[in-house]
């Protein structure tokens, strides 16, 4: 796991860039505190920071192939790279480490973009070839490792692995993007391609980009999702169980590939056991997992962890997080964004607590909803979907005045339905909508004119929404749903937040879940195999009936959250009383202070305790307008 | 062959589906043969010849029923022609049920859909997901509009859906003395041409107002020509004095064929940020006089607007929409490569990949 960066110009020599890159790799030192290095070519300098997780003695970045003609900078982990290397080697070439980075370098040299799908890992890398004078650059198909950039007005093209690095360049400006605000404030986070910055852009999960000599950039798509049905799928629920069983075993042993300790967090709930649980048959000697618990009621699950620990005989660290550590950490953490999130502090602290017990790799069990139909949605549109028609049918009058009714009661879910039945016309526009955080009316009445203008522009659905729908011809109703929270919520907030809390700590963190060749066998199956609206998850929890405790197996899903409800009205008080000042609000042009003011004193009038991941989501952006730039 | 055209308009407006239909027109005219027969059914025309007519129609051509509106006349008339019809080119997916009936009744009549646009990019009633079913193919202006197609009515062998885009009129080919615009001297002079109605609000007429400050900004002397009429026009005249820029904008109205030539002729570039444009025409249109064209990343643009011909941009996104006003007179086209990439969509090649779908 590393930084990389890059900058590609004709307008910049060769001081002023490899300035410019130096500066970026250091503002990405906590990436890879073990090794860095840069590399200049042509109009081309390429930087990177190492952690050191596969031959740490070795595998120094950017490598240059023998021939002097590609230059890689990568950051992320090949796990099938031994297979590759052999069949590498057979092809003639002659490797000088024992790290994935060559194999990728090999891979690349011999295939082209080609070797992208035969790639299992997580991965964004940025590679010159100094012959044809062109960068490649690619991201793994479900968005694990960022890869953000800026195209330059002189046609060239400036990359990292965080916007922070971007920004230190020194080539670009730090200016908040007022459509990228109205984007965050619907969705918890802002949506690839674009950036909480203007002119900054986030190259979407499975997207490669080039850049040509004459400094033309292109992007596209290099992996879309399978196929929805294939011959080859399971026969009956007996033999999908095996299946699955086969390619759990299969994905876990390949992301404990390392030389460096590996242990994973252990939550207590279903897809953490698994992950720890196939690690532990797998023959890993004394795993050490890693827990935070806390002093609210209904907020620990401190004792399925204790369980799943105690079974698989693993050495447990357990973190104690109170409000007060959280208030007192809050400058670090706000510090550690890259931009504006409203989740993802429960990593921070987890990968924390997994570097300073001891290990370098961790593994999560972050990606089982979202394969196994984990979340409420799985259940919930299909059966809105089924009465869309109908209500369609209605008279629009009718149909106008129960809208109205629904707008004008106090309770989100009222406006939430009102948006669905206003905005959705199929299941890809109401998977769309349900993630949404605000409800619209909601969050058009936050935004100051020119964003609300934009906003409303834009309209309340997802900015990839035909993308998505156009990716999934065919596909069942399983399959979309669970198509919109991987494309979504996972890629965009959860695999976002995973990567730079982690990184904050220098831990590579790995999610088996999250795994190309166990998504591709599981996405034809048949839809009743994996989903049963009575048993959420039943499939997961089959094909690991012999590791997961029936307790852990037979619980109601607890989502892995923090007491913020609580702490929000206690120890975070004073920060978001700060916060939503006048004179914070004074640094958000694009908000509508009042209105943003309002919700802050309605939570702590206690009118809707509900609405705090609403609330602290606001604090955040506000924070973050608020941040002075690291030196 | 035996064919009957069904259609909105033909003559009545000059809307882009008019424009495209008589050229539908024309081509089954050109494939129809010594033994075929052409009959033209439109719902909302006038009884009677329009003088254009003659433009697009050749000795095959038989019948042109206008209907004044009369939806129960069109029905009875449909089912007249179709009785002797072996092709059905139906227009409009409103009129797709009409076709699906004559069909019914003449049970050799193969029937196809010309799909343009935003009328079937959303869910299908019943009736209109039978007749869709029944179609013998679709023929979608764009990739895009298949892939809505596709979206809302899964059921449609993917096979049946087909690509024909948008061609342009010959006649509306440059001429020498096309080269005169009344409009003042402006560098540089961006032309939109659009119906300005409130339903489409989505053109992005609003957002090209929006960037003129910034715009102008870098080019003092720009202006930019909005051709076209409709009720949204107050709204977007009224923008125009609360930004300030009335000095640069100017709204024509609608012109004439040989004055809208004229400011084809005399712009700089060609300016339609639209949110859903199934395929785009006026961009062809645009850039048969080479003029570089720029467009939003939306709907089927892209299919229209290369690099090389002009931009594309973010939908809605004005700082974005200026910076591309400024790369195009900057780094202006080839006019000559947007000439050619505009023949690559002349009525030949359009009337031959017609003809291979009408197979």
């Amino acid at each position: 796991m590393c930084g990389i960066a890059g900058l590609i110009s004709l307008r910049h020599d060769l001081p002023a860039r490899e300035d410019a890159v130096n500066r970026m790799v250091r503002r990405q030192q906590h990436r890879g505190p073990d090794d860095r290095g840069i590399h200049s070519d042509g109009p081309a300098t390429l930087g990177m920071c190492r952690l050191a997780i596969i031959d740490p003695a070795n595998g120094h970045q950017p490598m240059t192939s023998p021939d002097g003609r590609f230059t890689l900078v990568f950051n992320g982990a090949i796990y099938n790279y031994r297979a590759l290397r052999i069949e590498l080697a057979l092809s003639g070439w002659d490797f000088h480490t024992h790290c994935d980075t060559e194999v990728l370098l090999a891979a690349y040299a011999l295939h082209g973009a080609a070797c992208l799908s035969r790639l299992r890992g997580m991965f964004a890398f940025a590679i010159w070839d100094a012959r044809e004078q062109r960068l490649f650059a690619a991201r793994d198909p479900l968005g694990i490792k960022p890869l953000y950039y800026a195209r330059l007005p002189d046609s060239g093209l400036l990359l990292a692995s965080e916007l922070n690095a971007l920004l230190a360049s020194g080539v670009v400006t730090r200016e908040i993007d007022p459509t990228s605000v109205g984007e965050y404030l619907a969705w918890f986070s802002v949506p690839a391609p674009r950036t909480i910055y203007r002119g900054l852009a986030n190259l979407p999960p499975g997207h490669q980009l080039t850049v040509d000599a004459a400094g033309r950039v292109e992007t596209g798509p290099w992996w879309h999702l399978p196929a929805p049905t294939r011959p080859d799928i399971a026969a009956n629920y007996h033999d999908f169980v095996g299946g699955l069983r086969a390619q759990l075993d299969e994905s876990v042993r390949a992301h404990r590939v390392a030389d460096v300790p590996v242990g994973a967090f252990l939550s207590g709930g279903m897809d953490s056991t698994a992950i720890v649980g196939l690690m532990a048959r797998g023959g890993a000697a004394k795993l050490k997992t890693f827990s935070l618990i806390f002093g609210e009621a209904g907020f620990s699950e401190q004792d399925s962890a204790r369980l799943a620990a105690q079974t698989f005989g693993t050495e447990h660290h357990e973190e104690l997080i109170t409000g007060a550590r959280v208030a007192a950490d809050l400058p670090r953490l706000l510090a550690a964004f890259d931009q504006p999130t409203g989740d993802g502090i429960n990593t921070y602290y987890a990968s924390q607590t997994a570097r300073r017990g001891g290990v370098t790799v961790a593994l999560s069990g972050l990606g089982g909803d979202e394969l196994f139909g984990g979340y409420p949605s799985f259940r919930d549109l299909p059966r809105l979907h089924r009465l869309l028609p109908l209500w369609r049918r209605l008279p629009g009058g009718m149909r106008r005045a129960i809208v109205e009714q629904l707008r004008a009661r106090p309770t989100v879910r009222a406006r939430k339905l009102a948006d669905f039945l206003t905005h959705a016309r199929d299941l890809h526009e109401l998977a769309s909508l349900q993630r949404r955080v605000l409800p619209e009316t909601v969050r058009l009445s936050l935004l100051a004119p020119e964003a609300r203008a934009q906003a409303e522009r834009l309209g309340p659905n997802h900015p990839r929404l035909e993308d998505f729908a156009f990716e999934l011809p065919g596909a069942d109703p399983f399959q979309i749903i669970s198509a919109w929270e991987l494309r979504t919520y996972m890629a965009d907030v959860l695999l976002r937040d995973s990567d730079v809390f982690s990184m904050a700590h220098s831990l590579e963190l790995r999610v088996p879940f999250v795994d190309r060749p166990l998504l591709e066998w599981l996405w034809p199956q048949r839809p009743w195999f994996k989903y049963d609206p009575r048993r959420p998850k039943h499939a997961l929890a089959d094909a690991t009936a012999d590791l997961v405790p029936a307790a852990i197996r037979n619980r109601r899903k607890q989502g892995f959250a923090l007491p913020f409800a609580h702490w929000m009205l206690a120890e975070l008080r004073p920060f978001l009383d700060e916060t939503f000042s006048t004179a914070s609000l004074g640094a958000c042009p694009w908000l509508q202070a009042a209105e943003v003011q309002q919700v802050w004193t309605d939570y702590k009038t206690r009118r809707d305790t509900r609405a705090w991941s609403r609330v602290w989501t606001l604090a955040v952006l506000i924070a973050f307008a608020n941040r002075r730039p690291a030196p | 062959m035996k064919a009957l055209l069904l259609s909105p308009e033909l003559f009545l407006h000059e809307g882009g589906i008019a424009r495209i239909m008589r050229l539908y027109l024309k081509a089954l005219c050109e494939l129809a043969g010594p033994a075929g027969r052409v009959d033209a059914l439109v719902l909302n025309d006038h009884p009677g010849h329009d003088g254009r007519l003659p433009r697009y129609t050749n000795a095959q051509f038989g019948e042109m029923a206008g209907c004044s509106r009369r939806k129960l006349r069109f029905i009875r008339e449909a089912i007249r022609l179709g009785q002797r019809a072996e092709v059905l080119v139906c227009g409009h997916l409103h009129q797709l049920a009409v076709a699906r009936l004559a069909q019914v009744l003449n049970p050799r009549l193969r029937y196809y859909l010309v799909a343009h646009g935003i009328e079937v990019w959303r869910p299908f009633s019943l009736l209109e997901r039978r007749a869709l079913l029944g179609a013998r193919r679709i023929l979608c202006i764009s990739e895009y509009t298949r892939r809505q197609l596709l979206r809302f009515c899964p059921a449609l062998p993917p096979e049946r859906l087909v690509i024909v885009p948008n061609t342009l009129d010959p006649h509306f080919s440059p001429t020498l003395n096309n080269r005169i615009s009344a409009a003042p001297f402006a560098t540089p002079r961006i032309l939109t041409v659009t119906r300005l109605s409130s339903a489409d609000t989505y053109k992005g007429v609003d957002t090209l107002i929006e960037a003129m400050p910034l715009v102008r900004r870098e080019f003092p002397l720009a202006r930019l020509r909005i051709v076209g009429q409709g009720d949204d026009r107050p709204r977007l005249e009224a923008l125009v004095q609360r930004l300030g820029v009335g000095f640069a904008v100017d709204f024509t109205g609608p012109l004439s064929d040989e004055a809208l030539r004229a400011e084809y002729a005399a712009c700089d570039l060609f300016a339609l940020p639209s949110r859903k444009e199934g395929f785009g025409l006026v961009y062809l249109e645009a850039m048969i006089y080479g003029k570089a064209c720029l467009g939003a990343r939306a709907g089927g643009t892209p299919e229209v607007i290369t690099a090389a011909t002009g931009q594309l941009v973010e939908y809605g996104n004005i700082p974005d929409l200026a910076a591309a006003v400024a790369d195009l007179v900057r780094h202006p086209r080839d006019s000559e490569v947007v000439r050619r990439h505009a023949d690559t969509f002349a009525f030949p090649a359009f009337t031959r990949r017609l003809a291979a779908d009408l197979a």
